[in-house]
Parts: structure tokens; sequence; C-alpha cells
């Protein structure tokens, strides 16, 4: 199976410093890539996830543990030594240099002949769209289009893999969603690898074949972004991407019982508790609101506020525990909810997610 | 007034001093200036003007010999210092800091604080003993001395210059396959080679005008103009110094106007 992977790391642990300064930035991480998908690295700032990628591009070399790239292992290969480019979140570029021969420095690095080069940079020029742009200095261009020099000149040398380290974070919301299909489209149309490191769940979601969500230098869910967003494997992935409303209770079999009050029907993640006290999951948008009586769990409005296409409303169960729901407003743009009114709640079969964790 | 916050320029008396100040700083020099173009032989007494002295101190062979050597070792010194100076600003500021830093500054900057005469008096020493063991007496030493004292000089502008540049650049070369040695040749040298020609220069000069160094470390026969000078103004003050010395301040000024326009702030 390993032709079929572009990069593994096996139990990687990076620590930065000796002794009582230690800080332990990766801690065991093993993970597969696979060839040709776009992979995103996920977590919160400080997670390890820009170390992790910087043991992939080999600036740094991991405390214990290995990094193999096609099944071949490059742990202590320097970076000029790896086909495996990156783009910088400060993006890097020469700043004597024109734009051509930005997109060429690999090339020419490798000794590649003149002819190879110039035909590489034209065609990566027109990759990203800057043919005009060539002879400019990278001063003299915007921030999105130094973003894409940044692009062609990792993409020039067709490297293995591609790193791209939070290169979005520097633009604004517009030309930030614009790069997203960029990026994408790229990815697409080079069949490179893409290994992306984001804290930004959206970006994430979009535009990632797979993701890997890491938190406090562990990985602690690999899998595509609904397997991620529907069934989370705990509680920090279940509130890190989208927001979750968390349920204690007591598992039996396919119920959980809040208390005293009500019993819902949950689905389990695997390694959950079979019995006994547990938390779950379920999304805002998973929840419905049923006014004027039937079927469903008892609950209190406790306020509604209307945010345009949605309406959030908090409500509480005979438990006390608040639940968000979030629906689409209607079309009078009024959901009819008044603090105090008696609702019930229903969700589908599946929503409501036992997490592998005890209360 | 609107605008209560202190200023040192409304200070009473500010202009009156400002303006000493400069008199005190720049009346010698304009003195000096004008008299390299008097017609008599005096340095204070205006008898006209003339520009003889400046064909006369040209034509004057030792004038010629001491500027030659003069020329020969601030350019042979402010490339070995530059050289030095870029060296040791990649070596301070290319690796994590440790805690000896601020002592290795120290040593590099030790000329500059040093007394200079302290050190005219060591190299005096320490090379008489090489020139007594080797037998060697060219200009080497004078060289070697002044290279020395100007690395200081040298190295200020490459370090401020290397501390300035983003590291992701040299990283960023690393990442797209350039060897060190590339990486060095194809982005830090472009990159520091402001700050590298600024070094240059700044130690040039610095070496074109040296006397007590070079009093105490020369060899019967090695004047170099500023030392030649002084022996000449030890005999008799003659206008012809103050052409010579005219022609320096002329140099030195075209050399710091090119070290300003390299070092300052690109827009």
């Amino acid at each position: 199976m390993s032709d079929e992977n572009a990069v593994e790391a096996r139990a990687a642990r990076k620590i930065y410093g000796q002794g009582a300064g230690a800080v332990t930035a990766l801690d065991g991480v093993s993970l597969l890539i696979r060839k040709g998908e776009f992979f995103t690295l996920l977590g919160p700032s400080g997670c390890g996830k820009t170390t992790l990628l910087k043991l992939i591009a080999g600036f740094e070399s991991p405390t214990e543990g290995q990094i193999l790239l096609d099944g071949t292992d490059i742990t202590y290969d320097p970076p000029n030594r790896r086909p495996v480019n990156t783009v910088f979140q400060s993006y890097a570029l020469f700043p004597h240099l024109t734009v051509a021969d930005n997109i060429g420095f690999g090339l020419r690095m490798q000794g590649r002949p003149k002819r190879e080069v110039a035909d590489t940079v034209a065609r990566m020029l027109a990759l990203v769209r800057l043919e005009a742009m060539a002879d400019r200095k990278p001063g003299q261009l915007s921030g999105g289009q130094q973003q894409r020099v940044a692009l062609a000149r990792a993409l020039a040398p067709s490297p293995k893999v591609l790193l791209l380290d939070e290169p979005l974070s520097a633009l604004d919301l517009q030309l930030r969603k614009e790069m997203q299909v960029e990026l994408k489209r790229l990815q697409v149309e080079t069949g490179i690898t893409f290994v992306f490191v984001t804290h930004d769940q959206e970006e994430a979601l979009t535009m990632s074949d797979r993701i890997g969500v890491m938190q406090a230098g562990r990985l602690l869910q690999v899998g595509d972004p609904r397997a991620i967003y529907t069934r989370p494997a705990n509680r920090f992935v279940a509130s890190f991407i989208g927001e979750s409303n968390f349920l204690t209770g007591t598992r039996d079999g396919d119920t959980l019982a809040l208390g005293a009050g009500p019993r819902l029907t949950a689905t389990a993640m695997d390694g959950a508790p079979a019995s006994g006290p547990v938390t779950a999951a379920i999304r805002p948008e998973q929840v419905r609101i049923v006014q004027g009586g039937g079927e469903g769990i008892p609950a209190t409005v406790v306020r509604s506020v209307y945010f345009g296409t949605d309406t959030h409303a908090v409500v509480a169960l005979t438990d006390g525990t608040e639940i968000t729901v979030r629906m689409q407003s209607p079309a009078s743009g009024d959901a009819g909810l008044a603090p105090g009114q008696e609702v019930r709640l229903t969700f589908e079969p599946g929503a409501l997610i036992v997490l592998p964790e005890v209360a | 007034m609107a605008d209560r916050s202190f200023s040192i320029s409304r200070l009473p008396g500010f202009g009156t001093i400002a303006v000493a100040v400069f008199v005190m700083l720049y009346a010698p020099i304009a003195m000096l200036v004008i008299f390299s173009f008097n017609a008599g032989d005096s340095v204070a007494i205006w008898e006209g003007f003339s520009l003889r002295w400046y064909p006369e101190a040209w034509a004057n062979e030792a004038v010629k010999d001491a500027t030659w050597r003069s020329l020969q070792i601030a350019t042979c010194a402010s490339i070995l210092a530059t050289t030095v100076a870029t060296m040791a600003a990649l070596g301070t500021t290319r690796r994590r800091a440790t805690r000896g830093q601020s002592f290795v500054y120290l040593m590099i900057n030790q000329p500059l604080m040093v007394p200079e005469i302290v050190t005219a008096v060591a190299l005096l020493i320490f090379f008489s003993s090489i020139k007594v063991a080797t037998g060697y007496q060219g200009l080497g030493y004078l060289i070697v001395a002044h290279a020395a004292f100007c690395t200081p000089f040298a190295y200020l502008p490459i370090r401020a210059r290397l501390e300035g540049m983003d590291l992701s650049l040299e990283t960023a070369s690393a990442d797209l396959y350039a060897s060190r040695w590339q990486t060095f040749r194809h982005v830090t040298l472009p990159l520091v080679l402001p700050g590298a020609v600024a070094g240059l220069m700044l130690a040039f000069v610095t070496s074109l005008d040296d006397v007590v160094i070079t009093l105490f470390v020369k060899s019967a026969g090695q004047d170099t103009l500023p030392t030649y000078m002084l022996a000449q103004i030890r005999r008799s003050v003659s206008a012809e110094v103050n052409a010579i010395s005219t022609l320096l301040l002329l140099l030195t000024v075209v050399l710091l106007t090119a070290f300003f326009l390299l070092t300052r702030k690109r827009t």
C-alpha cells in the first residue's frame, strides 16, 4: 500500500528546548497522506500543525519518529534534497528578483536547462494568470498577486508534495474566498498532493479531500469533511469544527437519559462507553422546534436572535440544560418564538452522537 | 498654542547654541577650503584667489607617492575588513542567540572603544617582533592594521542589513533546492550587497585618514597622505596641505553621500 501514500509520519515527536523549559510541539503523530489528495491539517495555533509541516519540508528534524516520502525515509534529508516545496505564510518572495526569476528559482537551482526553465516559467505564469507581471518585482504586486507568485514558484519544480502554511491568512475576506477556489483548481489541474495548514475550519471543510484535526501536539481525528463534521471523534473536534450542543446523561444502549428528564435516541461513536455517564453532541441546525404540541422533547424558549438567513433560539430542557437551535428564518422574518413559550424538540435519528469520553 | 507637548527646540537659547555648534564644526573646515585657494604662502593672510596650490601639490612627487600608498592601503584594508565583517555579521545574525552574544559584539567592536594609541603601541611591538623574525618590511603590516580597526565600521551597516532581512527568504531558498552556497550566492549576498558596499566605503574613508596607528606601524619611507601632511606641517605650514586636505574632504563627502544613499530606507 505504500505507493498510494505520498507522505507518512511515524510516531513523530518534536520537543523544543531541554530540561524544565522543554516544550512538546508534536506528541507522537502518525499519519498517512494519500497521493494526489488535498489534505488539511486543522487546529488552533500552537497545536503542532506547522511543526508537522516543517518536519515534512525538512526545516526541522523530529526528536523521535520518522517521515517518509513515497515510502522512502527522508527524516534527516536537508530541505534542498526533498522533492517537496512550500508556500510560506509570508510568501517569502525574493525581493531582488523579478516574478519570472522567482518562479524559475527552484528549477535553476536544480540546474535544469535554460530552455526548460523558460518554458516552465511561462506555463506557471499562465497557470496563475500573471503573464503580464513577469518582469515586475514582488514589491510592485498586490497581496493576492504575490500569493499567486508564491504558489507558482512552489509548483514550478513539480514537487511530489506541496506544503501550504496558512497561505491565505494575510488576505482579506473577499480575496481569501477567491484564492480558496483558485487553490482547489490548481490542485485538481496539477494533480499534486497538497498539504494545507490552517486554523480556519471553513477553509478546511470547503477545500479538503481529507482533514486531520490537531490539538496540543496530537492528531485527534482524520477523515473527510463530512465525517469530521457529522461524526466528531471527541468534544474538542465537535466544538472546534462548527458548533455543538453538549448533553450529559446516562447511556443505556441506544438511549440517553438526561437526569430524570427525557430519554433520547443516540448514535454511539466507536469507543463510547456502553453504559453509564456519557457526553453526547448535537449540531444546532439538526434540532427542529415544533410549536403547538405533538411529538418531541418538551422545552422552554429562553431567547431567540434574528441573524438574517438564520434565527438562533436558545431553549431549556426540563432538567435545565440549554440547547442552541439554528433554523432558517421564515419569510415573515419572525419565527414566532417568545421567551417562556413551551415548545417541543425533534431531531433525526443519528443526529445525536455519544462521544467516546466519560461525562 | 494648540500643541503643548514638550519640544527641545522651544527652549530659550536653542537657536543660538545650534548656530554656535555648527560654526565651531564647520568654520575651521571652511577656512581650510578658502585658504587652499590663497595666492600667497600664508595660511592666515589672504593674498588673492589662485588655484596654484593644486597643480603644485600634484607636481610634488612625495605627495603623489603618499597618495598612491594611501589608496593602496585603503583599498586592500577596506576589502579585507568588509570580507571579515560580512562573515562576522553572518556569524552573529544567522544562528540562534547564545549567552555570549553581547560579548561577541563587544569583541568585534573593540577597536571603536580601545584608545587608538593603545592599539598603535601594541601593534608596534607586535609587528616589530614579526619584522625581526621574517625580515618582511612591506605594506602588509599597514594593511592588516588598518583592516583590523576598519572592521567594526564595515560590520555595523552589514549587520543592520542582515538583521533587517526576512529569514524565511533563506528557508525558501533551501526549500527550492538551493545548497547553502547557492543560497548565499543567489539570495543572501544580493540582498546584503548595499550594506556591504556601504561598509566598504565607510572602512575606506576610515583607513584613508588614519594617522595614529599608521605613524606607529609604518616602516621608513612608508608615508601615507595624512602622515606626510603631518610631517609637512611640522616643518612649515603651507597652503599645499590645505589643497590636499580639501581634495580629501571632497573624496570623503562623495563617499559618505553614496553611503547615505545606499543605507537609507527604501520607500
